[in-house]
């Protein structure tokens, strides 16, 4: 289907709903509703708070009236004039409910606003403003008289932020099914096995068992098999915030690593740690490269300069004397909450027609993005070359490092291009590895303007994106998986993507209380697999990080949009799909036809010129 | 220095593998010395030995040695070295891998780097030192070099001169062409079946249509009943090119105007281009194009008896919407500059550095946005057409260039037949070829015009545009349509050599008599026509012109009774394609609701809820918005979205010869081969049920082996690999084609790094 219409682009494609077996009722044809609530759709767990007429002011459609549902889990609007319009079309589907539905989890708000004050004359001009953290706002328009505004802004505020108001996130309440427990997805020892570890030169180190050596990282850590316990806590003494340099991903024929860590405690002093020194040349030695040790720091050189004066720094060349070290010009996460800003304003509510590539241009997104793939390049490149191991990191080592490691193993471990490597890539590198999901998307928390807050994961996705759409026969998954995995890195209905670190996931249980994402995934996956999938064993992917290819994830960043919308579902995987039917339903014919020929051929009165002869054909062709 | 007689041939020619015999020609001939292979009529004028073509970008290890030629036709770089590095090659059957036929060559550049000359060279010009290196800018954005170090400095000079005179020609009967069909007109006075057809070939594959020329009464008579148009008869008044030099012999005119009428509102119009019917709607409004009335007193009048005799052409007589193209668009002068900057921007610019402000720098060079601006303003007619039942009438100054693109784009987005590959290919001859664009002063062939304007493209980067967005719609894929840009730039195929159908005639005329040719009949000599693709590629090549995802108007689908509906208003366009035998499309038809398909989502639309509309932008704006709500109908009207996000860069077209830009093992091209495995094994299987139910007499005459695509199922689960050879340059290689960076740290990069880069004649020239 193309661009739907006005009505049901809103409530997109991918947003919850449609993933639930629920049914919806539809508004009777004449506008006239009964129940209403029965139509709205409901999670177990969830529960109703209140509704109310509201007139949503649509950017693309104008006010349009509407009742709004709140529940504990989302902002449900139907639209209550069902404004059939006027063509032709609308008669073909009148069968249809052609009502307009905004289904908006909670998660996704980030701030909520009044708009005009009890003077406000204009025509819809008193209500809230609530800007999303996927790319929208929504304006409601209320009445004056009552408390209807400060009911609602007071409903919302609570069950939006309840971090704020001490109430749990839906992901505590919600009680969904499924018959596959996305928490069992991610088994680091599993996964290191995979990885061939632990092996001569790497051992599995159990000294974090209760994060008492760096309570941002995993229980489980990979270390050079030389290394002591007592050799780590020294070196995470000299690393900021304890986050000693460990194992990401090892080749499994020239066993080059690519290990992650924080950077190095060197101070405006230039302070050295023989420690940490003569740990990275243990990680050096541990593949029979003679080669340097290659360093990426993620950061532009400036800023890693600028470190040292609150006690960081980077590996200076007379301290660290078998490596090498590269600066990739990758900035900070407020340079890329900007940038995000700028995207939002180029494309939402309108998009900047007239100067669209300069305008695009001027939000940096794609240079941002072009700069992470590029460095992720290298550290692909470096490790399969065979040349050196890699050692990354940027200040704490858990966003642009996290970035920068999971897409180098994304194009070096085809396993992790499978839905469920996928899930584990993500699962390890982002989540076991401390990514500050919590702070950078603030579930449930009212702070919006929180200077923590950016979107480093959301980039990483993009990136994704950007190498699916230069591979498209590399990846299992589709556009949709990942946009899934966006929709509810927001919508706290997921235990998932909850919290800074494994230690506070552990302190909440978020295991046993929870649902994981990969539970809803893992138990729809035929709706998140590329057809053009081919799966390929040891292949290294190398985009190709150039302005000319990159591009704006338009069905992303621009979804709300019902004119910009692209053809949803790309209508390359539906023709694909199409003719997969039509050879099933080819061959079925053919057996069909073969089983009533193979009857024919016990007749004696059949002849032997009959198209019986061809069988062995077919069946040898097929 | 070069006579206009030819000097005896020296080597010895081959003639081209006759049809039948192509895919036995597929393994290459072995060359033992180095000689270039020729075609009928194709001369060495000079030639020089030891050359170096340079092939990587950074590194002389790959270099290739051998032997540069300058023929009648090409330039030829013949080499015993295997080509390095490259994973796959397109052959063309007409050009070797090394060789840039002259009319593709855009710039000649010699340099001395020891004395740290360069010069442009134009023709006639005299060389004041002895090339170190020559560098050939061609018109299809590669770069070609080589080095002349260890070959004889004054044999390289000549080459290089021979190159710069004989691909700047004085005169249009210089171009190879001319000499080609002498030669097969000479031969085939001994011989019975030699004369070239002329007509236009088959696609390849599937397909063995032909091409309509609309060179005749009958084709236009075709179109006109193909078109369901009432009202609108074929005129001959134009035979002999009695009114008009720039007007097809034969041309479609409202039936009410009688010939004495036509004879005389015809004086007053720019080159005697009065209106020419295009195209007419099922619903009876036509498209109409002509050249601007240029008799002031007589204007008033003349539009009055035209517009009326259109109006009473339609069945509901509904009024005229004239569309005045040089104030809606932008001119071909914009045009130009735009590709201009375009190209400096892709092949150019050192890729590095433009890196940084691609996306501004690309929107600075306007091309995006004047290909939008086509696609619009065709849009707009269409919704005038189609929905308004309006009959418009392009005005263009002389009518003959942006009424060509804008005509095309709208019966493409209108009629499913032109996104056929016969369909399309008819389409340029009717509103290209005959209907006089001037592709030799357009295309500047003979490298003198001032006209230069790459039109013809932007209408195939138009008509991408609306591939890219549908997909299924479109017959071809855009490997036929880069291919077809590619063979304008090869003066053999007398499609693209003219200004007009009467120059054909004429100067092929004039040749003829030079050459002591005997015509017979014929009006002119028979070109090589471009739509006999067997001339340039093998069938199995030419299967890459196919588009797997095309849904074809018979290939079996089922469709919701709604759009059966819509579509039966279609229903009077013939369709060219063929399709499956009438007994299997009824054995299907009961079954094919069960399968899931597109139109089923039809349920899922909801209608616009915005009200708004008023006037005529009003109807427009919901005429836009209402198609985008319906799942596209792929037989029916198609139009483009027209967001700026929605236009993009062609990167096939314009990126294939630039390493740096090459997916490896990647792009759309790998779906594509998915996908055609796929659509082959459903064609295999069709096949199969049809030989089993046709009964053993019909199977044997069932095409065993006969597959619409390059890349084919080996069985039923069979999931390949993605080829080593795939790259997002597929069918391309960039391999052998050099970029700037490779030119940075040469001396010549000293020379190219001041000057504005694809050179003009007027900033470098200065030499001596």
């Amino acid at each position: 289907m193309r661009s739907s219409s006005m009505a049901s682009a809103p409530t997109s494609k991918y947003n919850s709903r449609s993933l639930e077996n629920e049914s919806i009722k539809r508004t009777s044809r004449d506008g006239v509703n009964r129940d209403l609530s029965e139509a709205v759709p409901r999670l177990p767990g969830e529960i109703r708070i209140t509704d109310k007429e509201v007139i949503y002011i649509c950017p693309f459609n104008g006010p349009i009236k509407g009742r709004v549902y709140i529940t504990n889990y989302r902002l449900y609007l139907r639209s209550l004039e069902t404004k059939l319009s006027l063509s032709p079309v609308v008669n073909l589907t009148s069968c249809q409910d052609s009502a307009l539905i905004l289904d908006v989890p909670l998660g996704v708000i980030s701030r909520i606003e009044k708009m005009g004050g009890a003077t406000s004359r204009g025509e819809n001009s008193y209500g809230l403003d609530i800007t999303c953290k996927d790319m929208r706002n929504l304006r409601f328009a209320l009445k004056q008289e009552g408390h209807s505004r400060r009911d609602m802004f007071e409903i919302l505020t609570r069950h939006a932020f309840p971090l704020s108001h001490s109430l749990p996130i839906f992901a505590f309440v919600n009680e969904e099914k499924f018959n596959v427990d996305g928490w069992m997805v991610y088994n680091p020892v599993e996964e290191y096995r995979r990885q061939g570890l632990p092996n001569h030169h790497w051992r599995i180190t159990f000294i974090n068992k209760c994060y008492e050596l760096c309570d941002t990282y995993p229980p489980l850590l990979v270390v050079p098999f030389r290394a002591t316990d007592e050799d780590l806590k020294r070196v995470a003494t000299f690393r900021s915030r304890n986050r000693i340099p460990v194992l990401s991903w090892i080749h499994p024929e020239n066993k080059t690593v690519i290990v992650r860590c924080s950077q190095p405690l060197v101070g405006m002093s230039g302070k050295r740690n023989k420690d940490d020194e003569k740990y990275l040349d243990v990680i050096r030695e541990t593949n029979r490269q003679i080669s340097k040790l290659t360093i990426y720091d993620a950061r532009p050189n400036v800023n890693a300069v600028a470190n040292k004066a609150t006690g960081g720094g980077y590996e200076s060349d007379d301290a660290y004397h078998n490596t090498e070290l590269f600066f990739l010009d990758i900035h900070n996460i407020h340079v890329m909450r900007e940038s995000l800003k700028k995207v939002k304003d180029i494309v939402y509510p309108n998009v900047e027609e007239s100067h669209w590539l300069s305008s695009l241009e001027s939000t940096h997104w794609l240079e941002h993005i072009k700069l992470i793939l590029t460095g992720a390049i290298q550290v692909a490149d470096k490790v399969s070359s065979g040349r050196s191991s890699v050692l990354v990191h940027c200040s704490d080592g858990w966003d642009r490092t996290a970035q920068l490691t999971s897409l180098a193993m994304l194009m070096l471990d085809s396993f992790y291009r499978s839905i469920e490597g996928f899930e584990i890539l993500v699962q390890k590198e982002w989540i076991s590895f401390g990514h500050k999901f919590a702070s950078r998307i603030g579930h449930g928390d009212k702070n919006h303007a929180d200077a923590d807050r950016s979107p480093i994961f959301l980039q990483f996705i993009d990136c994704v994106w950007q190498m699916s759409k230069q591979f498209p026969t590399a990846f299992e998954f589709n556009e949709r998986f990942l946009m899934t995995i966006l929709d509810h890195l927001y919508s706290c209905r997921f235990g998932t993507f909850l919290y800074n670190c494994e230690s506070a996931r552990e302190r909440q249980k978020v295991t046993e209380r929870t649902v994981s994402l990969w539970s809803l995934i893992n138990s729809n996956k035929d709706t998140f697999k590329n057809p053009f999938y081919t799966k390929e064993i040891n292949r290294v992917l190398y985009p190709v990080a150039s302005m000319r290819h990159l591009e704006l994830w338009v069905n992303y960043y621009i979804r709300w949009n019902p004119r910009i919308k692209q053809q949803q579902p790309n209508p390359v995987e539906q023709r694909y799909m199409e003719l997969l039917a039509l050879r099933d339903e080819y061959i079925k014919r053919l057996e069909e036809l073969q089983l009533a020929n193979s009857a024919k051929l016990s007749d004696p009165s059949t002849s032997p010129s009959s198209p019986s002869q061809m069988l062995p054909h077919v069946q040898t062709h097929f | 220095m070069f006579s206009l007689k030819p000097p005896r041939p020296t080597f010895r020619s081959y003639l081209l593998p006759p049809p039948q015999a192509e895919d036995a020609f597929d393994s290459e001939p072995k060359i033992k010395k180095l000689e270039p292979v020729l075609l009928p009529g194709e001369i060495v004028v000079n030639e020089v030995s030891f050359v170096r073509k340079c092939i990587a970008t950074d590194t002389s290890q790959y270099d290739l040695w051998g032997k540069l030629i300058c023929s009648n036709f090409k330039i030829s770089f013949v080499t015993d070295d295997p080509m390095p590095l490259q994973k796959f090659r397109y052959r063309n059957l007409l050009l070797g891998e090394h060789d840039v036929p002259l009319t593709c060559i855009e710039q000649i550049v010699t340099v001395n780097d020891h004395k740290r000359k360069q010069k442009v060279l134009g023709p006639n010009q005299k060389l004041k030192f002895n090339p170190t290196e020559l560098i050939i800018y061609c018109k299809d954005f590669r770069i070609v070099r080589f080095r002349f170090d260890e070959s004889g400095p004054e044999s390289a000079k000549k080459v290089c001169l021979a190159i710069a005179h004989y691909s700047q020609p004085t005169d249009l009967q210089l171009l190879f062409a001319f000499e080609y069909v002498g030669k097969k007109y000479h031969n085939s006075a001994n011989t019975l079946n030699g004369i070239p057809t002329g007509g236009g070939g088959g696609a390849g594959g599937g397909s063995s249509q032909k091409t309509p020329l609309f060179e005749t009464y009958s084709d236009w008579d075709r179109e006109v009943k193909r078109t369901g148009a009432s009202g609108w008869r074929v005129c001959s008044i134009n035979e002999g090119y009695m009114i008009s030099t720039c007007l097809p012999e034969y041309f479609v005119v409202p039936s009410s105007l009688a010939d004495q009428d036509l004879k005389t509102f015809s004086h007053s119009f720019v080159g005697r281009r009065m209106p020419l019917w295009c195209w007419s709607h099922s619903n009876g409004s036509a498209l109409v194009r002509t050249a601007l009335i240029k008799d002031l007193l007589q204007q008033r009048k003349i539009d009055q008896r035209i517009c009326n005799a259109i109006t009473k052409s339609h069945p509901q007589r509904s009024d005229v919407y004239k569309s005045d193209l040089d104030k809606t668009l932008p001119s071909i002068q914009d045009i130009q500059a735009a590709f201009v900057k375009l190209k400096q921007l892709c092949v150019n610019e050192p890729f590095g550095e433009t890196e940084e402000r691609w996306l501004s720098s690309l929107e600075g060079t306007r091309w995006l946005e004047y290909v939008r601006a086509f696609l619009k303003h065709s849009a707009e007619l269409v919704y005038t057409l189609e929905s308004r039942r309006v009959s418009v009438v392009l005005q263009e100054e002389e009518g003959r260039d942006l009424s060509c693109v804008v005509a095309s784009l709208v019966q493409v987005m209108l009629d499913p037949h032109f996104r056929t590959i016969p369909g399309f290919q008819s389409l340029v001859q009717k509103e290209w070829v005959m209907s006089g664009y001037q592709f030799l002063d357009r295309c500047n062939h003979l490298k003198r015009s001032e006209k230069e304007s790459p039109l013809f493209l932007l209408f195939l980067d138009a008509t991408w545009q609306l591939l890219e967005q549908h997909p299924a719609a479109f017959e071809f894929s855009e490997t036929y349509l880069a291919v077809l840009g590619d063979s304008t730039r090869i003066s053999l195929f007398g499609t693209f050599l003219f200004n007009s159908p009467h120059q054909r005639v004429k100067q092929s005329t004039e040749f003829a008599i030079s050459k002591n040719i005997q015509l017979g009949d014929e009006k002119g000599l028979k070109f090589p026509s471009v739509w006999d693709w067997s001339l340039q590629f093998t069938a199995k090549d030419r299967t890459l012109f196919h588009n797997p995802l095309y849904v074809g108007r018979r290939t079996p689908c089922a469709r919701s009774s709604a759009v059966k509906a819509f579509r039966r208003t279609k229903k009077n366009y013939s369709s060219t394609l063929r399709g499956m035998p009438a007994s299997l499309r009824n054995g299907l038809l009961s079954d094919q609701e069960s399968l899931p398909r597109r139109n089923s989502l039809i349920l899922q639309v909801r209608p616009d809820p915005s009200p708004h509309a008023g006037g005529q932008d009003g109807g427009l704006e919901q005429f836009f918005r209402e198609w985008l709500c319906k799942p596209a109908d792929l037989h029916g009207v198609l139009l483009p979205h027209l967001s700026a996000t929605h236009i993009k860069l062609w990167k096939l077209c314009y990126f294939r010869w630039v390493p740096e830009a090459q997916i490896d093992r990647g792009g759309f091209i790998t779906a594509f081969h998915r996908l055609s495995l796929l659509a082959d094994e459903v064609d295999v299987l069709s096949r199969t049920l049809r030989q089993h139910r046709a009964g053993p007499l019909e199977a044997c005459y069932a095409e065993l082996d006969q597959s619409r695509m390059y890349f084919r199922a080996r069985g039923p689960h069979d999931t390949p690999e993605t080829p080593e050879f795939l790259s997002s340059s597929f069918p391309f290689s960039p391999v052998g084609n050099l970029c700037r960076r490779s030119i940075s740290g040469t001396p010549l990069s000293k020379f190219l790094s001041g000057a504005k880069i694809w050179l003009s004649t007027e900033t470098l020239a200065n030499e001596d």
